[in-house]
């Protein structure tokens, strides 16, 4: 059984139904030129880096700009952080799985690993007038993502994170 | 590669360290240790200059917040310079950018 938990950044779009609507389309939509992605990652901070140039690699020939690459980069790398140093407390001897799917118009990343003591709507809020060292993983990758969606398998602990970045706007 | 280069300026007291690299949870590591061994006992000035730094996440942030607070405590100030825009637009995005000292 799945549970989910979304976040959907609705600004662009004016309604969540129409965003929603809009990415489903997209990704049932994929053209045959999209790039598709799987790595069986380690569980080690090192890794970190070599997914940030696979990302480039992924996108290179779309010319989505400085600030939307970076956008994708961190959402990924601050989950892939997440897994490493919360669900995995740095045991290298884990591993876990990142797909990414990507058209000229949507960038679609998920992360798959194991955590049977996750529960998304447990992720605290950061205030952000308290300064605190850590915290702002989740807070960043809801704040610079369209679309992030928690699903937890309950009997396994497999948990899914699917995030996703519209690229370009509908005209 | 994630290098880290410091000058000293014993009169002014002012060290400066010159950033090169990816700042993650990986690097940050590296770049607290780096500059928690040259931490003087009051009153220097630290200065990040982050000119080759083209990507910072919140472990590099969560880093910086720690030094800050370690070098506030020793009496000192920390000065972060030469922020190209992606890694500033995560200060902002985490209103951070003011509690540090940043130009």
């Amino acid at each position: 059984m799945f549970t989910y938990f979304q976040t959907i950044k609705v600004e662009n779009y004016g309604s969540k139904r129409r965003l929603h609507d809009r990415i489903k389309q997209l990704i049932e939509e994929l053209p045959a030129d999209a790039t598709y992605m799987k790595m069986h990652v380690q569980g080690n901070s090192e890794t970190l880096a070599l997914i940030r140039r696979v990302i480039v690699a992924c996108v290179q020939h779309l010319d989505l700009g400085a600030a939307l690459l970076n956008d994708i980069k961190l959402a990924t790398t601050e989950a892939c952080t997440n897994v490493i140093k919360h669900a995995y407390k740095f045991n290298d001897a884990m591993s876990f799985d990142l797909e990414i799917v990507t058209s000229d118009e949507v960038f679609v990343v998920e992360v798959f690993y194991h955590d049977p003591d996750f529960v998304p709507a447990n992720i605290p809020v950061p205030n952000l007038n308290e300064i605190k060292e850590g915290g702002l993983g989740v807070f960043i990758i809801r704040n610079i993502m369209d679309h992030v969606d928690y699903s937890t398998e309950e009997d396994s602990g497999r948990v899914r994170l699917q995030m996703v970045k519209i690229l370009k706007l509908r005209d | 590669m994630f290098k880290i280069e410091c000058k000293v300026d014993a009169e002014k007291k002012i060290k400066i360290f010159y950033v090169d690299g990816e700042l993650d949870i990986q690097s940050a590591k590296t770049l607290k240790s780096e500059v928690m061994d040259l931490i003087e006992s009051t009153g220097w000035t630290y200065e990040l200059n982050m000119d080759q730094v083209a990507y910072l996440d919140s472990s590099g942030l969560g880093m910086l917040v720690y030094l800050k607070k370690e070098i506030t405590r020793h009496n000192g100030k920390l000065r972060i310079v030469k922020l190209n825009e992606p890694v500033l637009n995560v200060f902002k995005l985490t209103k951070l950018d003011d509690f540090f000292e940043i130009s």
